[in-house]
């Protein structure tokens, strides 16, 4: 079998790797670009841990071919730091007690983070909506409803400012 | 209070928000290979032959170990590294491979060849218990797991059935439920090339039982064994066995090639091997006056085991203590006892029995109710425990207080409990598809290990030169926030902002041997060991700062990192300068604190006796909406009440409410394992669901707080109780809405609509 | 995972090229929802891939447009797009409410309406209603474009009429007449992520009076291959609509669908359940108000 020499851009750097075409996008960032925040909890798409941000859309990282996802801009949790800066939804995760076991919050964060990219000021169903492809086993999803709330009313604070 | 009682953020947010915490999963090692292991498609079979030579030779594959390689013991207690001529369910493991990356472990395991005898298997209750059944284990005659059997007898159940004006009998069933934590079991094992000792870091609750499976692997000694817990994602019980038997096996592997080894299960191997919830098989019969007094209980408990099993002895215990809910019923007779099948084996889960054991008997009191024409709420007012009641076990709770009637009479006002059933009935009545119901449960629970087993364990403090303090506990967190608890507790004793403590995850060469983390003991047991010692060197540090203050230690006080004089503030010293003092006078500030709780004496043939030191009690109320052409059910309100003791961080203690909302909601509605001849169908979140964003209902917490004369600041366990009653109060509800009542769980659509199971052929 | 060779088409012609080239063995990757899970599971159906030609990047093939009453679906037209388009909102609401519903948001922005098609789940959530529109799918390989009914397409669960080389480039459906009045509805164990345990699809059209003129009715995970009950539908077509109606075009459908399957271990539940979706599906197309639908609050 092939061994495909692929680029791929991650949080606005550029990878180069070596894979066999079976490999996902959740191996290479995992295995080979040791990007460990993003999980894998299924394999299968339904649990949402591996969740990544796609030109700006939210997948799963386990259904994405490694040589799909060339050329396209890919966000992992580890990119949302901004010199030494916490995003807003981090920082609100951290208030609000959105976390417990933590396994989740990466691929929570990315969802969240999705949605409020495109509609920053989402409807609670919106908000509960644009996260029913991440399973938390922890939380029963509340803390995290209010984490991502939270933001969205700062930002429509900051609108109206 | 400075940091007790504050919804603090936890105290590993930022890793886990930022990804940065490492989960198992996360480790990479120089030289890392992979480990795979092949489990056995049958449930019962003979291992007729195992020819590994074609996967020795595949590219990439350092090891290819069966039973008769394995260089000691091929099981710990009977739960088996690796089978050697036998397989007893789906689980079984007959061969393992280490290798180079994944694909070739995996092809490793296809050039393996198994010939298997297929063997006849017991797979239900019923089965097991069959007279002239099949013996799933040689040590279990009648499949009856070893000491599984605990009973209860109190007063005289026939008397109490012949004073009964009602009686009615009833059976009812849960089934196995996974564990569903979104991390799976992970574990590396390194080796050291100089003394052979290895190295585990993994995702376990319980480090010092994983310690004794990869000793008993190795055939070491356990000081040549070090566990280290990493962050974990998720356990609620489940990553136990699973991960004695991962760790071990990886450890092997590590020590034979000389390479560490990684193992990772797919969602599907998680499944496959590791613990269930225990399904139940709970018979009743219960007899009551006209006016509501019950007279007398009688139940017959039986829980499936499958093939391996080392917990129900403890599981059953605590389901005979709470067999009859928090009643007092002057004649019981219990019997709760465990059964061997061919079927995955049951384990710890979240409430231990509870949660199955509060669905039977609360599903009964209203049903009971009914057949009186009671109102199910004033049967319950009627019967509760009070102070100075004795419980079934015959514990006369005079030297605490009994809160069964306060919270329940408070969740029932937050929920409008009466007006709205009121309401529900009238419209049930007008007919219409969609009907609503309310309903309820109360629960009590005993606090840490009671009766069941020792429950000491240890907390280690250590304050540093410039008065940071290391904190360490044989407990772990696994993602409840025990460390934050922790640290607060001992923020909160010395004064000193939480942001001075440093929790290190639990080492088991740095610490003592704390026993398990279950029972919600890590707050109510776990917590009062890390005030011991943090009071131990408060005591040390006082000293010194009263010969700088010159004055007596009994004057001093401390907050925020400032030691004083109460009757003189203005005569201070800061943390840091006190501890440096005593450092300087050669005084150690490493204290260990270690709680053994009080011996409590138990009858086990009468199963009377003090079961627990202290209770924390339980209400939910629970409304839906049936659609009852469909049979779907929305849950719409979930109001649970508490009573907490004191919550050390009430942020994180509503965290466990809503957790527990929705995994109770889960168990009650969609969870079940199907399994056929002992092959799990679902294995994987496709299939097996538990509930998203999306179905969760509107959740209204209630912490009642109360003194309690245990726990540290007055704090009781939550973890637990924060899911025992929800099926219960879901299925009620549901029972309230249709006037038909689901008894065997889940009450999916299949069962809500038809009333009946529907089995997958 | 199964293993495969693996190559990226730059053109639509690339790709009927590659696909032409592996013959049997080759197969389409469009948003990878179904294929990456079979691949996973080394899925007995896919046992023969050698090699995979990813399709994603063909953006000429990702569109929604109406020509001459004609709606188009690009086969790499996502769930989500499908779901947001305002063109679909209105000329086929139904086939925006069956696409907001599939999977996750995740699913969705990656899953292809062509992938939905090809995988041919009984449960697919698109099929009933591209069902009921009576769309066509578009075929393209090295030797030309060919056309064939949705209903005709799909042969039985997971085998579609699909011929080696071949690509499916787009679906389309004559708009709706005005008029036309639409219903989906699924039923699944939970409100996310959940594979329909039952669907109906629905599209209604009443002329004058209130006489029902057009009537599709098409369940969804009850038959082997989607497709419009018409001894169903006869009961409404010509006729008022009323709540009795409705009903007994509901149980007529029921009826149907166990004389088609037999009894399965799931029959004595779908047969009340889909009844009784089918009669909501009809009453909301019809905007008739149904017991149903109020609930008590
Ligand atoms: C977690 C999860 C939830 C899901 N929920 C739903 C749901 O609720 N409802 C539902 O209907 N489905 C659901 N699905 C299934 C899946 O998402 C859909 O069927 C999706 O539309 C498939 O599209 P795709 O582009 O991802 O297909 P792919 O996986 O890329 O392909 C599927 C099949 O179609 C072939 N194929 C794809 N495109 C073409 C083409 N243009 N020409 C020829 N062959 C082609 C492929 O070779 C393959 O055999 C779910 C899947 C997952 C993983
Ligand atoms: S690992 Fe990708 S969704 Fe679960
Ligand atoms: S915090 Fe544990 S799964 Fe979400």
């Amino acid at each position: 079998m092939s061994l495909l020499d692929l680029k791929l851009k991650v949080n606005g750097k550029e990878y180069r790797v070596k894979v066999r075409p079976h490999k996902r996008l959740l191996d290479v960032l995992r295995d080979d670009l040791h990007l460990t925040g993003t999980k894998e909890g299924c394999g299968i798409g339904e649990c949402g841990a591996c969740t990544v941000i796609m030109d700006g859309r939210a997948v799963n990282s386990c259904l994405v071919l490694a040589a799909s996802a060339e050329g396209k801009e890919i966000y992992t949790i580890e990119g949302l730091e901004q010199d030494g800066k916490l995003h807003p939804l981090q920082e609100a995760f951290m208030r609000h007690n959105a976390l417990q076991c933590g396994f989740c919050t990466p691929g929570m964060i990315m969802s969240a983070k999705a949605l409020l990219d495109k509609n920053p000021h989402p409807t609670r169903e919106e908000i509960k909506e644009a996260i029913s492809g991440n399973l938390c086993r922890c939380t029963g999803y509340r803390q995290i409803i209010e984490a991502i709330e939270e933001v969205s009313e700062s930002a429509s604070k900051g609108a109206r400012e | 209070m400075g940091v007790v009682s504050r919804p603090v953020p936890r105290v590993d947010a930022y890793e886990k928000v930022t990804g940065r915490a490492k989960f198992a999963a996360d480790l990479y090692f120089p030289g890392m290979l992979y480990g795979k292991v092949l489990r056995s498609p049958h449930a019962h079979a003979r291992i007729v032959k195992i020819d590994v030579s074609r996967a020795r030779e595949v590219p990439g594959v350092h090891c290819v170990l069966t039973a008769a390689d394995l260089p000691a013991a091929r099981s710990w207690f009977t739960y088996l590294f690796l089978a050697e001529d036998e397989v007893r369910y789906t689980g079984d493991a007959v061969a393992m491979v280490a290798a180079e990356d994944p694909d070739a472990a995996e092809e490793a395991l296809k050039a393996i060849e198994v010939v298997y005898e297929p063997l006849p298997g017991v797979f239900t209750i019923e089965e097991a218990l069959e007279p002239g059944a099949l013996q799933v284990q040689d040590y279990a005659p009648g499949n009856i797991v070893r000491n599984s059997h605990w009973p209860v007898r109190r007063g005289n159940v026939e008397e109490g059935f012949a004073r009964s004006d009602v009686i009615i009998e009833r059976e009812y069933r849960t089934p196995f439920i996974e564990h569903a934590y979104i991390e799976p079991e992970a574990t590396v094992a390194v080796p050291d090339p100089v003394d052979g000792s290895v190295t585990v870091y993994g995702s376990v609750q319980n480090p010092y039982m994983t310690r004794r499976y990869v000793a008993a692997a190795l055939g070491t000694a356990l000081g040549k064994v070090r566990i280290i817990q990493q962050t974990l994602g998720g356990s609620f019980g489940g990553k136990e066995e699973v991960m004695g038997l991962m760790c071990g096996r990886a450890a092997v592997m590590a020590v034979k090639t000389g390479r560490p080894v990684k193992m990772v299960n797919t969602r599907e191997e998680s499944f496959v091997e590791s613990a269930k919830r225990h399904p139940f098989r709970l018979r009743y019969k219960i007899g009551a006056t006209r006016e509501g007094r019950i007279m007398a209980f009688e139940a017959e408990l039986v829980d499936e085991g499958g093939a391996y099993n080392s917990q129900a002895q403890f599981m059953n215990w605590r389901a005979c203590v709470h067999s009859a809910g928090c009643y007092e019923i002057p004649n019981v007779k219990v019997d709760v006892y465990a059964v061997h099948t061919n079927n995955v084996y049951g384990g710890a889960m979240r409430g231990y029995s509870s949660p199955q054991v509060i669905f039977g008997q609360e599903s009964l009191m209203d049903e009971l109710a009914e057949a009186l024409g009671m109102d199910p709420v004033e049967l319950r007012r009627k019967n509760a425990l009070r102070f100075g009641s004795v419980t079934i076990t015959g514990q006369k709770l005079d030297d605490q207080p009994v809160n069964v009637l306060a919270v329940m009479e408070r969740v029932l006002e937050e929920a409008d409990y009466f007006n709205r059933r009121e309401e529900y009935t009238r419209q049930r009545e007008k007919g219409g598809p969609r009907r609503r119901g309310i309903g309820m449960a109360v629960s009590y629970r005993g606090c840490g290990l009671g009766a069941e087993t020792a429950d000491a364990t240890g907390g280690l403090v250590s304050v540093q030169e410039d008065g940071s303090v290391i904190i360490r506990s044989g407990l772990t967190d696994n993602g409840q926030g025990l460390s934050t608890s922790h640290a607060q507790i001992v923020a909160e004793e010395l004064g000193i902002p939480l942001s001075k403590v440093v929790y290190q995850r639990v080492d088991t060469s740095t610490m003592p041997d704390g026993g398990m983390t279950v029972a919600s003991r890590g707050t109510y047991t776990g917590g009062r060991a890390m005030l011991l010692a943090a009071r131990k060197v408060k005591e040390i540090i006082f000293r010194g700062a009263a010969e700088l203050l010159s004055c007596r230690p009994e004057e001093l006080a401390s907050s925020d990192g400032l030691i004083f004089c109460s009757s003189d503030p203005s005569k201070k010293v800061s943390f840091e300068e006190a501890v440096r003092h005593c450092l300087f006078r050669g005084e150690t500030l490493t204290q260990l604190g270690w709680v053994v709780p009080p011996e409590l004496p138990w009858d086990r043939p009468t199963g009377q006796g003090k079961a627990f030191p202290t209770y924390m009690y339980s209400c939910v109320v629970a409304e839906v909406e049936v659609d009852t052409e469909t049979g779907q059910v929305e849950v719409l309100r979930v109001t649970a009440g508490h009573d907490v003791g004191r919550a050390i961080n009430p942020a994180l203690a509503a965290g466990q409410i809503y957790g527990g909302i929705v995994m109770g909601m889960g168990m009650a509605l969609m969870e079940e394992v199907e399994l056929h001849k002992g092959v799990i169908l679902n294995p994987n979140f496709d299939s097996y669901t538990i509930p998203t964003s999306l179905d969760m209902p509107e959740m209204k917490p209630l912490l009642l707080e109360s003194e309690d004369p245990v726990g540290p600041f007055h704090a009781k366990s939550l973890g637990e109780p924060a899911m025992e009653c929800v099926a219960a109060a879901i299925v009620n509800a549901v029972a309230h809405a249709t006037g038909r009542r689901v008894r065997s769980l889940p009450a999916n659509l299949e069962k809500v609509l038809l009333g009946k199971t529907l089995a997958r052929s | 995972m199964h293993k495969f060779d693996y190559v990226k088409a730059r053109s639509l012609e690339e790709a009927l090229r590659a696909l032409s080239q592996g013959g049997e063995k080759a197969c389409a990757l469009a948003g990878g929802t179904d294929l990456l899970v079979g691949f996973r599971a080394e899925d007995a159906r896919l046992r023969h891939i050698e090699l995979v030609v990813d399709i994603g990047d063909l953006t000429e093939l990702a569109y929604i447009r109406e020509e001459n009453g004609c709606v188009a679906l690009g086969a790499l037209t996502t769930h989500a797009a499908i779901a947001e388009s305002s063109l679909i909102r209105v000329a086929a609401p139904f086939l925006a409410t069956a696409c907001s519903q599939v999977g996750s948001p995740q699913i969705r922005n990656r899953g292809t309406v062509g992938g939905n098609l090809c995988n041919a789940s009984p449960a697919a959530d698109t099929l009933p209603v591209l069902v009921a529109l009576e769309a066509e799918v578009v075929l393209r390989s090295l030797g030309g474009e060919r056309r064939v009914p949705v209903s005709r397409f799909v042969e039985g669960p997971h085998r579609t009429g699909l011929r080696p080389g071949e690509l499916v480039t787009e679906v389309r459906f004559n708009r709706p007449l005005p008029g036309s009045r639409t219903c989906f509805i699924k039923l699944g164990r939970r409100k996310a992520m959940s594979i329909a345990r039952l669907s109906i699809a629905v599209l209604l059209r009443t002329g004058d009076g209130g006489v029902v003129e057009e009537i599709r009715l098409v369940p969804g995970a009850a038959l082997p291959v989607p497709a419009r009950v018409t001894a169903a539908e006869e009961i409404l077509r010509g006729q008022g609509l009323t709540v009795e109606l409705a009903r007994e075009a509901g149980e007529k459908l029921a009826q149907e669908m166990v004389r088609i399957t037999g009894q399965r271990w799931s029959t004595p539940y779908k047969v009340p359940a889909i009844a009784a979706l089918t009669r909501r599906a009809i009453l909301t197309a019809g905007g008739l108000e149904d017991v149903a639908t109020r609930s008590q609050a």
